[in-house]
């Protein structure tokens, strides 16, 4: 079996080595690096950023740990985005290892579908070259959304990928959206000591999460003195004298050195010959696939980003490895039910499954339990305290439906509500699972006894 | 000791009036139940505040806790000190631990809220 993939992002450097497991000989076609956004332009940047401007918050708080410093703390940008692109280039490296040790042939350059079977890869230099394959996998990704009201000019306006390069730090930053990527670099460049102002049209803050998680994320922004104007919308935004000036829906006037734009993503599904071959797109430009991941065309399938729906990396991840399978002769179908998501704001946020009003929504009767970091001594140890852990289980059955974490290490606490979901326990085998003392785990164990109002660190609540 | 000048209230809450602004703020017992106060989320001033109802959040390092208000009125001021300094409360909690000043809707409320002697019985019941 010939496989060719076109992208070599989350979706689609899984989707090969699984392939390739599975006994396929696989081309990968890829036009800038291997990695895609989550590597050179998403994920992972922003997590080495975040790890410098949360050092930052740590050395600042020094004495309060007992130690004293002398001289000054100074961030240097240029420093960090030097050692950001040393993390980049490292897992860069890494995957163009993996390639080569399972035997991925990586083609550099622009590939486009000539048919069902046939790519052309243009490369940088210009030449030329004709692939085949007996089935393709696209993983072209996204990129972010421009709009005409914002003009970006790499400079003043930018999104967030200008925003993982800039060298000097900006006096002034307006964050356009308070999404995931808004709210992150809203708390990385706040704490380098940017002026930091948020406008969101919807009503919160990381509106798809629980509302009790916008609230408490809204709290710690203006503890951090981050402006945030919710039900608001840039209407237009004009460059004047070396300023940005962004003109509100409700008649404010906001002027900023510089303004990030980060109100979603476009698919990346133009130009790469979809209409030659026929395949269905939706309305904004997704690729439009089944469960199996195959898009109308016969032995063409789609995952990742340009499919619209879920644009993580693990999911992407997750859709490569089931087409891959398909591909292989399986018979698989991709499951969305439970999967968790990160913020890393800080503090982080993670949440799965469902959230209390979806369940509501749904007519689901719940009961939800609460408990706050603050009642572990572990965090009050590690001098971060805040936040909570919620969980969502259906009332008749106690099955665990959903987990919100607001908190220090919620990206790697959510996993033990995940396993839950999938396997549909109930919040009693979690409360009767000893966790270990003294850890932040010990929240997960205490928000399951807390659904029966059980938890050991709560007080009595009145009835 | 609670200054003989102030009213109390049952959410651990004192006022002290002034023709018709009323300053409140939390009573020395209420912050010592919280413990360390880390951080409160003041009211915005000109916004209407209930009787019996949130006027701020305090979080503590034991607990995030609703500060509820005494009165009904609209808040004119509010104790900027505290957002850079919340500590300020557990320090001094009826003098410049104070968190905002409403201007009274009905100062008949007043007639409702304690004075110093009966809020100390009522503290001494509620640790019972």
């Amino acid at each position: 079996m010939k496989l060719a993939i076109l992208g070599a992002g989350p979706g689609g450097y899984v989707a090969a080595i699984k392939a390739v497991q599975l006994r396929a000989q696989v081309t990968v076609i890829e036009d800038t690096e291997v990695g895609g956004t989550c590597l050179n332009r998403g994920c992972i940047p922003t997590k080495a950023l975040i790890a410098s401007s949360e050092m930052l918050a740590r050395v600042r708080e020094l004495e309060k740990f007992g130690i004293e410093l002398k001289g000054e703390i100074i961030p240097n940008l240029s420093k960090i985005i030097e050692r950001k692109n040393r993390i980049v280039n490292t897992q860069v490296k890494g995957i163009r290892g993996l390639f080569k040790s399972w035997g991925i042939t990586l083609k550099e350059g622009r590939g486009v579908l000539l048919s069902p079977e046939e790519i052309e890869v243009t490369a940088k230099d210009g030449s030329k070259e004709k692939i085949t394959a007996d089935r393709i996998i696209i993983a072209t990704g996204s990129r972010p959304a421009h709009l005409p009201a914002f003009p970006f000019d790499g400079n003043r306006i930018i999104s967030s990928d200008e925003a993982l390069k800039l060298t000097d730090i900006p006096k002034s930053l307006l964050v356009v959206g308070a999404g995931v990527i808004g709210c992150e670099f809203a708390c990385i460049y706040r704490e380098l000591g940017s002026d930091v102002t948020m406008v969101e049209m919807l009503p919160r803050a990381v509106a798809t999460e629980d509302i009790e998680v916008s609230e408490l994320l809204e709290r710690e922004l203006k503890k951090k003195k981050i402006k945030l104007y919710t039900n608001v919308r840039v209407e237009r935004v004009d460059i004047k004298d070396d300023a940005v000036h962004a003109f509100l829906s409700d008649g404010k006037e906001i002027v900023v050195e510089k303004t990030l734009v980060s109100i979603g993503r476009a698919f990346n599904s133009d130009g790469i010959g979809l209409e030659a071959i026929g395949i269905n797109e939706g309305n904004r430009g997704e690729i439009i696939v089944n469960e199996k991941m195959e898009t109308n065309v016969n032995g063409v399938y789609a995952i990742g980003d340009v499919i619209g729906g879920i644009l993580l990396a693990h999911v992407a991840s997750r859709e490569g490895i089931i087409a891959a399978r398909n591909v292989m002769g399986g018979d698989e179908k991709i499951d969305y039910s439970v999967i968790p998501t990160t913020i890393f704001t800080s503090p982080e946020i993670a949440s799965v499954g469902l959230r209390e009003h979806q369940a509501a929504e749904k007519g689901i009767k719940v009961r939800t339990g609460h408990f706050q970091f603050r009642a572990l001594g572990k965090a009050h140890a590690m001098g971060e305290i805040e936040g909570f852990i919620k969980i969502v289980s259906e009332e008749a059955s106690d099955r665990i439906l959903g987990a919100h974490i607001i908190g220090p290490h919620a990206s790697d606490l959510i996993h033990e509500a995940s396993l839950a979901i999938k396997t549909g326990l109930k919040t009693k085998d979690i409360a009767e699972t000893i966790h270990a003392h003294p850890t932040l785990s010990e929240g997960i164990m205490e928000t399951a006894e807390d659904v029966h109002g059980e938890a050991i660190h709560v007080p009595k609540k009145e009835i | 000791m609670n200054p003989d000048n102030l009213k109390y209230y049952k959410e651990h809450t004192w006022v002290k009036v002034s023709g018709r602004k009323a300053t409140i703020g939390i009573t020395d017992y209420g912050q010592d139940a919280l413990g360390d106060i880390v951080y409160i989320d003041l009211p915005e001033t000109d916004i209407n505040v209930e009787v019996n109802t949130e006027i701020a959040e305090i979080e503590s390092t034991k607990a995030t806790s609703s500060v509820i208000s005494p009165v009904s009125g609209r808040v004119i001021e509010v104790n900027e000190e505290l957002s850079e300094s919340p500590e300020i409360i557990n320090e001094d909690p009826y003098g410049k631990g104070w968190i905002a000043i409403l201007e009274l809707d009905d100062a008949s409320e007043l007639d409702d809220l304690m004075d110093a002697s009966d809020y100390e019985k009522y503290v001494e019941e509620e640790a019972k």
